[in-house]
């Protein structure tokens, strides 16, 4: 914890009990960012929040279902009542992503999980974000600046094949970003989204059922390797969160390597 | 041959009233509604989201799942560009159209194989009804081109053989507004 970048500032990241939420939230925090891991169930997000307070950070886990307004609402007002305030909320959590023909697709089995955790939540945490975030962005120079950073996919900029509900929801964040960077810009609120392709627990695990998919993600990836959830992604949100990013907003960051290079 | 047009609204009419193909074709109009759902994500309730963004695409899927099973191979989905822009007070209607839009390329990637061309062409905001303020500089900036702006010509290429190589594309057709 030498270098404190987000001192003093407060960060909520939902889905933050495993992959690239968590990965984020271990960034933000390693900053000096005090970070609530929002994560649907306890048994995930409580043992993040320990490891992070053991690695010498301040990190709390609020239980919370992105795909209920009322969830979300608690979990941010939950956390200015105990930090005093909320600079960064990052919407990761998502929910579905089961392979399908587009043609026999169902609504409820392949769609409505994605639209509600992609979709509405991103929706959800930006209304009980908003006016902390604006507060946070009326704040001196230097100690805070609202920042709301949707996660998406390089997958809702090209479609997928495999998924193809899957992209509309990633797409849609990304339009959310750009309609609010325009709404809230005169706040100085920022708004952006990333798109990682990143060694998230589903991958790693796809990875083990058929190492020949990561053979062929590697081989696409111009940097011939998947995203450390941490070091790649951590990083890239760690930017975005920060001052250094304070003049950009309504932008996608495709963090994959160079894999997706169609912007 | 008729195309077959699913959707409502005067974008949906005129499609209907002018787009004809040789080829087996479906267009499909999304259901973006500038006069519903506008204001602040501070006021945005559970029941808009439904009806300016849940229901429009579930029947946007429904639609590309009509056209599919009606043998269509050509198809057409129609979407303002306020999803590429992103709009001001405007966040749901941009996530329709643009989840709309990438729904496209999915398609595309999916029935390809099977011959079946799938693209977007999207039009000015105020075809649906959405003020083209909303869209910030993009609709401040004078159009590249003069005159009425009529998407008929597009749509009908869209829907030929002549564009049987052309899937998962969107064509913008609003005279040179958004670039």
């Amino acid at each position: 914890m030498d270098v404190s970048r987000l001192e003093g500032r407060v960060a909520i990241v939902t889905g933050a009990g495993q992959g690239v939420g968590e990965g984020i939230a271990r960034r933000l925090a390693r900053e000096g960012a005090v970070v609530v891991v929002a994560a649907r169930r306890a048994e995930t997000g409580e043992p993040v929040a320990t490891s992070i307070r053991d690695d010498g950070g301040r990190a709390e886990c609020i239980v919370t279902d992105v795909a209920d307004g009322e969830s979300v609402q608690n979990c941010v007002d939950e956390t200015v009542r105990r930090f005093g305030r909320l600079d960064i909320m990052v919407h990761n959590a998502f929910m579905g992503g089961i392979p399908h023909k587009l043609e026999n697709a169902r609504i409820d089995k392949h769609w409505t999980n994605m639209s509600r955790t992609g979709v509405w939540a991103s929706l959800f945490c930006a209304r009980a974000a908003m006016p902390h975030l604006v507060a946070s962005s009326k704040r001196p120079a230097g100690t805070g600046g609202g920042r709301l950073i949707l996660i998406t996919s390089p997958s809702g900029v090209e479609g997928s094949a495999n998924i193809p509900l899957y992209s509309p929801a990633k797409a849609a964040q990304r339009a959310i970003a750009k309609s609010l960077a325009r709404e809230w810009g005169p706040h100085g609120v920022t708004v952006n989204c990333i798109g990682p392709v990143a060694g998230s627990p589903a991958l790693l695990t796809a990875f083990e059922r058929n190492p020949a998919l990561q053979d062929a993600i590697e081989a696409r990836t111009p940097l011939g390797r998947v995203g450390d959830i941490t070091e790649d992604i951590g990083s890239v949100a760690l930017f975005l969160a920060g001052d250094d990013s304070a003049f950009v907003t309504g932008q996608t960051i495709i963090c994959d390597g160079g894999s997706f290079l169609g912007l | 041959m008729s195309v077959l047009v699913i959707g409502d609204g005067p974008v949906a009419d005129h499609i209907r009233a002018t787009v004809n193909s040789d080829v087996d074709a479906a267009v499909i109009v999304t259901d973006v509604d500038g006069r519903r759902g506008v204001g602040s994500i501070e006021t945005l309730d559970d029941a808009t989201i439904d009806a300016v963004f849940e229901q429009p695409m579930q029947r946007v899927i429904a639609g590309l799942q009509r056209a599919h099973a009606a043998g269509a191979k050509r198809i057409v989905v129609i979407v303002p560009t306020i999803g590429m822009s992103g709009g001001d007070r405007h966040a749901v209607h941009a996530a329709l159209a643009e989840a709309a839009r990438i729904t496209v390329k999915s398609a595309a990637r999916q029935w390809g194989a099977d011959g079946i061309t799938v693209n977007a062409v999207a039009l000015a905001p105020e075809e649906f009804g959405v003020d083209p303020k909303v869209s910030g500089p993009v609709a401040i900036a004078p159009r590249a081109l003069t005159g009425a702006v009529d998407p008929a010509n597009a749509v009908t290429w869209l829907c030929s053989d002549a564009a049987a190589h052309v899937t998962g594309q969107t064509v913008v057709c609003d005279g040179g507004l958004w670039m």
